[in-house]
């Protein structure tokens, strides 16, 4: 029996994908999970891991605009998909987007561990949902776990960006 | 003090604009954001037993390995590490301790205890490693339970312990047998809390660099208290305190579970000192779930007068906090034992905890810090006396409140409450909830079911039995209140909780603010508070500064985050040195200007004078005269334009009573919880409708953060009681290890909450602060479970063994049923359900 953790995975693979709008090719470990291969590979550090076994939804990032659990993702599993993460939320004038800027303003966070992950949830809602009822908003961040604001903030915030960005559209 | 108006002042506004986007925009650095060049990875080995002896461990597989630098064992480690000093050493109580070593030696004596470690180039080979290391086990019988762990003959954890009581406490005043024979009635309570835990949604990360130059290294770590794990890991390692820096980045959510005495901390230090490369180690979700708090057992015993007025309470109470640790957990208990009889006035108590130790997984500090456990003891029994006697469970509380002109007053177990009025913040919360209108939806779900007005527990029996309607989806709606009595900012003799913190207040050549301070932040919000305290005392815009926290090396010494005291202690220092700063600018200011200084003065970083208002300054202006003019118009001041302050509140009182009691708090936040949810009587399913709470944090300094912080705590309450449980098996190897199995509240599970404040400052801190971290699990606990029981009330049926999981529930309701059935059922079923 090998004791060779090399020799007991298969060859490598090559990934092509579009992170936040940028074309990228590596060469990645077949069972490289999204989440590794973003933090680790690309160190875009600000998606992040609370437990691996997709509940907890810190590792939330989007694939062609749908939200999806970056740690029970194999990388090699995005050829040629589009994914966004919290880097990629900014708009394109380096201002926090309507939803960030809720966030901050009604404090939707107290430690933001969960933040980059329910930014990208609400981002989703607020893209396809212009004007959620609370329960709406509840059911969207279903996926998130936030352990410090007992979800009062974060619900509120979602409800200041969706004022924000109906008023702007 | 600021000269300002109030509406002027940052303090008690939700000031959010401190500049600081990093956390939306996930550019915030945590820990195990830190990525060092030649970064090696380390992988634990745990236990599968509870209790076995260790013959012989093995790494040669997991050396072989490609990328494998290191494998250590318990031998070799003890070998190179000293014990890991306890946070809170028994033996100051005159309890029994042990060393704790970071690697087991010879023993193990709770599942997923460390065993070996292995260091490889990357993190998949080291788990794969780690699977490689052969240890040979000869499992030893176990004790899980307390009750079975204090039992004669019992195994014991400890070798060379007598038994497996850390301590039994005493906290014993008055006349208690005689308040028990003057009572009209006695109410007897088991109350059983399980064993649940904090999981911050960020587990623990740890980051060991070394530096070559010293011989010491840094250490990048989820720590809630860097300098005194920088003492701990010193002594630990074998090297002075100021060989090692402690660098605590962005932390996701603490909650007590990163204060130190964790084997982990001490491990990838000597790791990366004998490898001299950076060495990380990122717990996994079943590794941190093994860290468990607040496990308790109270046989509660209410005397009370007819109309419900307690005079006497007894309480045998059993902790179990697993397996010793070198952690603070185990002093929850004690804790819980000092806070009796909470907010209440009876004088006549006896309370015995015995804090034990057993073969399950160590304790580590929870939010609440065994507080909560009071208030779920306390706020069970008396709902449980007044269903039996038939009496509100509203008035029954208001009457037996310390009144608010009693403070401040001398609790029965030595404490010393500063303030409150705690009458008035039920009546505030009752109104949030929105009392008068939930009490007739209440009747409307009885008598919808059949339960009419008269469905009451009169006299210990059962009136109302299970109508016809009562299936199918039927439900019963409850209301339960809970009053919380939460000491704040402790300080425990002899240890590193300390009571005070100090903090730098710095301005520069250009006026900038910077402050830096002891206290640290696990993401609350505390840097904002305390920017505007120093706004407000300063005289400046408060996005002007900057704050500067979790360094061993820039900040003061500091004992960092617990017990509610960040802004209390680090916010009092920071008040205290901007003060000394302003003295020293306004000083040199008003030579500049050529006036007296008594008419000078700063506002929002603008100098003036009264005595000649068409000249003014502005800070960078003053502030650059300070730091270059030392020699003709600073001869005044003392430059730099810095100053450090300590803030020791007061209160505080460690000499011993005549009782040989201390008062180890200077601060008792208090709030009541409300809450009403409704039970479906077919699934057992609890669903909260409404909570509410009104909150007395003292002063609050910012509303947002203050709220965001109560909505937590019942954030915390509410999973607790309905879903978040740890289970082992009869072997003791623990059950629940991922989220499929330990189920936190998600945002469709927490209702709306109104949070009322209701504030009585504080007499003896700044601007008369409380401390609001800590408080309401325990409170929004009983009150789920209060409202659980109310509704169960038509059915004569409560439960009071932890936690009120739907499963629970739905057995509860068919020991009801059954029980109605007499003819099926023996007449003696028991009315609470195990």
């Amino acid at each position: 029996m090998s004791a060779n953790l090399e020799e007991l995975v298969e060859d490598s693979v090559l990934l092509q994908c579009r992170v936040n709008g940028k074309a990228c090719e590596r060469e990645i470990q077949p069972g490289t999970s999204l989440l590794d291969f973003l933090r680790d590979e690309l160190r875009l550090t600000g998606t992040h891991m609370g437990c691996m076994t997709g509940h907890c939804g810190a590792c939330t990032v989007m694939l062609d605009g749908q939200v999806a659990k970056s740690c029970i993702t194999l990388a090699a599993t995005v050829q040629r998909r589009q994914i966004t993460t919290i880097e990629g939320l900014k708009g394109a004038d380096g201002k926090l987007s309507p939803v960030q800027q809720a966030f901050w303003d009604e404090a939707g966070f107290q430690c933001a561990f969960c933040a980059p992950g329910m930014l990208l949830a609400a981002t989703e809602l607020l893209r396809d949902n212009p004007d959620p009822s609370e329960d709406d908003i509840r059911r969207a961040i279903a996926g998130n776990l936030c352990r410090c604001t007992g979800y009062q903030s974060i619900v509120r915030a979602v409800k200041a960006a969706a004022r924000v960005q109906r008023s702007a559209g | 003090m600021s000269h300002e108006g109030e509406q002027d002042r940052y303090v008690g506004r939700s000031v959010r604009n401190l500049g600081q986007d990093a956390f939306v925009s996930g550019v915030a650095k945590y820990t195990s954001d830190f990525q060092f060049p030649d970064q090696l990875h380390m992988h634990v080995v745990r236990s599968p037993h509870a209790h076995a002896r260790i013959r012989r461990v093995d790494l040669s597989g997991a050396r072989k390995v490609a990328g494998v630098v290191l494998a250590m064992e318990g031998q070799e480690a003890a070998q190179l590490l000293d014990p890991v000093p306890h946070y809170i050493d028994p033996v100051g109580f005159g309890g029994k301790t042990v060393p704790i070593r970071c690697l087991a030696v010879d023993k193990v004596w709770h599942y997923g205890q460390p065993v070996a470690v292995v260091v490889a180039e990357d993190k998949r080979t080291a788990r794969y490693a780690a699977s490689r290391v052969q240890v040979d086990y000869e499992p030893l019988p176990a004790v899980l339970d307390a009750a079975e762990a204090v039992q004669p003959g019992a195994p014991v954890v400890v070798p060379g312990w007598a038994d497996n009581s850390i301590m039994a406490l005493p906290f014993a005043n008055g006349d208690v047998a005689q308040a028990f024979e003057r009572a009209d009635r006695v109410v007897r309570t088991t109350v059983r809390i399980h064993r649940f835990s904090t999981q911050p949604i960020e587990t623990r990360v740890y980051n060991a660099v070394p530096d070559p130059e010293t011989h010491g290294l840094t250490f990048y770590g989820t720590s809630q208290n860097p300098h005194p794990l920088r003492h701990v890991l010193a002594r630990a390692l074998r090297i002075p305190e100021n060989l090692i820096r402690i660098i605590a980045p962005a932390v996701g959510g603490a909650f007590g579970m990163k204060m130190h005495g964790h084997p982990e901390e001490a491990l990838v230090c000597l790791l990366a000192l004998r490898t001299q490369k950076p060495v990380k180690w990122v717990e996994d979700r079943e590794e941190c779930l093994l860290i468990g708090a607040r496990e308790q057992v109270h046989e509660m015993e209410l005397a009370l007068t007819k109309d419900g007025e307690i005079l006497g309470l007894r309480d045998r109470a059993l902790a179990n906090t697993g397996a010793p640790s070198a952690c603070p957990g185990w002093g929850m208990a004690f804790l819980t034992g000092l806070t009796m009889p909470g907010p209440y006035k009876v004088q006549d108590i006896d309370v015995l905890m015995n804090i034990v130790v057993t073969n399950k997984p160590s304790w580590n500090a929870s939010r609440g810090y065994g507080k909560e456990a009071t208030a779920l003891a306390l706020e069970l029994a008396i709902d449980q006396a007044a269903r039996e006697m038939g009496l509100d469970p509203v008035e029954m509380r208001i009457r037996n409140f310390v009144p608010k002109d009693a403070f401040p007053y001398d609790s029965p177990t030595g404490l010393i409450y500063d303030s409150g009025d705690y009458a008035g913040a039920v009546r505030k919360a009752m109104e949030a909830l929105g009392y008068a209108e939930w009490r007739q939806r209440r009747e409307e779900s009885r008598q919808a079911l059949g339960f009419g007005a008269s469905a009451k527990v009169a006299g210990g029996g059962v009136v109302g039995a299970a109508a016809p309607g009562a299936a199918g989806g039927a439900k019963l709606i409850g209301i339960g209140l809970a009053y919380e009595l939460t000491p704040e900012g402790g300080a425990i003799p002899g240890t590193m909780v300390a009571g005070y913190d100090s903090s730098t207040v710095r301005v520069g050549p250009d006026g900038s603010v910077t402050l830096l301070t002891g206290v640290t932040t696990p993401g609350t919000g505390n840097p904002t508070g305390m920017a505007q305290i120093v706004a407000d005392e300063l005289g400046v815009e408060v996005e002007t500064i900057r704050v500067v926290q979790g360094d061993t090396t820039t900040c003061p010494y500091g004992f960092g985050n617990y017990s509610g005291r960040s802004t209390i202690v680090g916010g009092g220092a920071a008040a205290l040195a901007a003060r000394e700063v302003r003295e020293k600018i306004l000083t040199v200011a008003a030579a500049l200007l050529g006036v007296d200084k008594a008419t000078v003065t700063m506002d929002r970083g603008v100098i003036r004078s009264s005595a000649a208002p068409e000249k003014t300054l502005s800070l960078p202006e003053a502030a650059y005269a300070c730091y270059t003019r030392a020699y003709d118009i600073g001869l005044a001041i003392t430059p730099p334009l810095e100053a450090q302050a300590t803030f020791r509140p007061g209160l505080i009182r460690h000499s011993p009573d005549a009782k040989g009691r201390i008062n180890p708090y200077p601060s008792y936040s208090n709030a009541a919880y409300a809450t009403v949810c409704e039970v479906d009587l077919e699934t057992g399913q609890v669903k909260l409708l409404k909570f509410a709470a009104a909150h007395d944090c003292g002063k609050v300094i910012n509303p947002i953060l203050v709220e965001g912080q109560a909505c937590g705590a019942i954030s915390f309450g509410i999973g607790g009681m309905l879903n978040e449980e740890i289970r082992f098996d009869a072997n003791g190897k623990q059950l629940t290890g991922s989220f499929v199995d330990y189920v936190m509240p998600r945002a469709l599970d927490v209702p709306a909450i109104a949070v009322a404040h209701h504030d009585s400052p504080n007499p003896v801190t700044y601007l008369g602060l409380k401390g609001a971290g800590e408080a309401g699990v325990g409170g929004s606990a009983a009150a789920v479970v209060n409202a659980v029981n109310d509704a169960l009330l038509p059915l004569g049926v409560s439960i009071n063994d932890l936690p009120v999981t739907a499963p629970r529930v739905w057995a509860a309701i068919q020991a009801a049923k059954d029980a109605a059935r007499p003819a099926e059922r023996p007449a003696a079923a028991t009315r609470e359900v195990a």
